[in-house]
């Protein structure tokens, strides 16, 4: 019993340094399975990085419009503020689009407290405070709230409340249209996604198999050396999951690269770039590399269990 | 599971010593193959027992039934009807598990197209039985050494067998064959893919073994060289045990076939 248990389980490591041997060996066949495995990876991953850097883009091109909207209705209400001395209060966390919004006046004009300021400029999230509002509006000769969680400019002369105006929407209607636009694509993409992974798991089980009547001679030979079926179906899973791990890193590298340049190509590098979230990039790379191994291994069941049944004395027979 | 089987072996030893005398028996062996409702009979009951450190050949032609008595009595396959024994242990009533253990100790395979396996040198060749056994590496290595001296390869350890000659890679698989010390060699024809020369060279080294080791030597042969230098020749035809005789005696048959 005891010896027997030895001979199931100290081969492992062997089986490992077999299946990587037999790689190296039969370096074109596995190229050709890896291939499988990369073009099924790479369209998996260029997918996911396409969809990163869209959402990235257009989350960006949408606070510019946000931001070129606000700036315009203060225009409107004060003038070009280029070059004015302007002071600007804030409250609370400002959202993104105010920061963008502060940066790009503090870039045209002189954002400054103080005497001589005549323009006031409110920002942040609790500018619905009617008393301080009218404290800080008190003296400038213009002044201007922007609430964007309420979606509001109010602009007034001196001080008080002049006027509410509203920007920056859609209807219901407009917006229920791109959401039902987008999960279409969404469906159509994941499911030319999926028959390509699916392509990918029959191609590599083709090769595997291919693999396993080329080599029946060899596997005859190894259980005439006493191995056990379990050893072998063990050798091929451990190539064919060798063979998942390095397509899938080729593919991942591929499928990430492909869009990234593609669209740097289409906008800029700096917004490509610049917008990406990598996280969220780094987090679909390790799920593709995932998902591809598995694949390989799933290829692989019936391949190694077709090997594993295999009779030695198939090692005995001379002709092919 | 070896164990049951040793202590078994052991007990049959010791109990019957005569029996002990033979390494394999076949006893009223049948192996039918089934292929929808036709039935082929590539036995039909052969009896046959082979001595410990005997050198026999199994000859017959195609067709014969002789490729199957050869897998039967090397546990390869198992009979229809009838009984094998090898070392005493009947291999109809081993398991998988077992069946893998007696072919990786009991049995060493010697075959036509050598078998090496390609992507391995010539060490890790003869290695692979012993890790398929439970021995360690440093101890196995040391073993193979061993061995590749006494072929004759102890200089080529490192080569792959694309490297070799015809010769050199079967008796890198002799060597292999050896790894776990057998009772028996079981060899399918040898020498065949080999020439005369070199044909010579592995039957002088299977003499040499049978003397210095002891171990059982069987072939599937048409070799002259190879009948001659055996201790007895079985005939096998139509699925039936035709003749045994020894080489002396079937003298005239081997000169018709020359």
């Amino acid at each position: 019993m005891e010896q027997i248990g030895k001979q199931v389980r100290l081969p492992f490591r062997r089986a490992l340094q077999i299946a990587l041997s037999g790689i190296r060996i039969r370096f074109g066949r596995s190229l050709v399975t890896v291939s499988g495995v990369v073009l099924g990876i790479a369209f998996l991953m260029s997918n996911l990085t396409s969809q990163l850097i869209k959402q990235s883009i257009a989350q960006e091109a949408a606070q510019r419009n946000t931001v070129n909207l606000m700036l315009s209705l203060v225009k409107a209400e004060i003038g070009d503020v280029a070059g004015r001395r302007i002071a600007v209060a804030t409250f609370g966390n400002l959202t993104a689009v105010e920061q963008l919004l502060l940066a790009q006046l503090k870039a045209t004009a002189d954002v400054r407290e103080g005497a001589g300021a005549t323009v006031r400029i409110v920002l942040g999230n609790q500018t619905n405070s009617p008393a301080s509002l009218t404290t800080l509006t008190a003296g400038m000769s213009q002044s201007v709230v922007l609430d964007s969680l309420a979606n509001r400019v109010y602009a007034g002369p001196t001080n008080g409340i002049r006027r509410e105006l509203f920007f920056g929407t859609e209807s219901a209607e407009q917006i229920a249209k791109q959401a039902r636009q987008a999960r279409a694509d969404k469906f159509r993409n994941w499911w030319i996604v999926t028959i390509s992974l699916l392509v990918t798991v029959f191609g590599v089980a083709n090769a595997l198999l291919m693999s396993v009547t080329e080599r029946f001679r060899e596997i005859g030979t190894m259980k005439c050396l006493g191995a056990l079926s379990s050893f072998i179906r063990t050798l091929f899973l451990i190539e064919s999951s060798l063979i998942g791990l390095a397509g899938s890193i080729l593919g991942v590298i591929l499928g990430a690269l492909l869009p990234l340049v593609a669209y740097g190509f289409v906008y800029r590098f700096g917004l490509v770039f610049g917008t990406l979230p990598y996280g969220g990039l780094l987090g679909y790379a390790v799920m593709a590399v995932i998902v591809g191994t598995l694949l390989a291994v799933m290829a692989a069941i019936y391949p190694a269990r077709f090997a594993a049944r295999m009779v030695p004395a198939a090692a005995l027979r001379s002709t092919v | 599971m070896s164990l049951t089987i040793r202590l078994a072996e052991t007990l049959r030893q010791a109990g019957d010593s005569a029996k002990g005398h033979y390494v394999i028996r076949a006893v009223d062996v049948k192996k039918i193959y089934r292929m929808g409702d036709s039935e082929t009979h590539a036995l039909r009951g052969v009896t046959l027992d082979v001595r410990r450190g005997e050198y026999m050949s199994i000859m017959g032609p195609s067709g014969s039934g002789k490729s199957t008595f050869f897998n039967m009595i090397g546990g390869l396959d198992k009979p229809s009807a009838g009984k094998v024994y090898i070392d005493q242990v009947d291999i109809a009533q081993l398991d998988p598990y077992e069946l893998a253990w007696l072919r990786c100790r009991k049995v060493g395979y010697i075959f036509q197209t050598f078998n090496l396996i390609q992507v391995m040198s010539c060490i890790e060749n003869v290695t692979l039985p012993m890790a398929f056994a439970g021995k360690d590496s440093e101890e196995a290595r040391d073993r193979a050494l061993e061995i590749l001296e006494m072929v004759g390869l102890r200089d080529r350890a490192l080569h792959k067998p694309a490297e070799m000659s015809g010769g050199q890679q079967q008796r890198v698989a002799i060597a292999r064959a050896l790894a776990n010390s057998p009772d028996i060699l079981l060899a399918d024809e040898p020498t065949a893919n080999l020439d005369l020369r070199t044909g010579e060279e592995i039957i002088e080294l299977f003499r040499k073994l049978r003397d210095t080791l002891g171990v059982t030597i069987i072939t599937a042969t048409h070799d002259l060289k190879m009948l001659k230098a055996s201790d007895r020749i079985v005939w096998i035809d139509d699925g039936r045990l035709a003749r045994i005789s020894t080489p002396a005696e079937a003298n005239i048959q081997l000169e018709e076939v020359h």
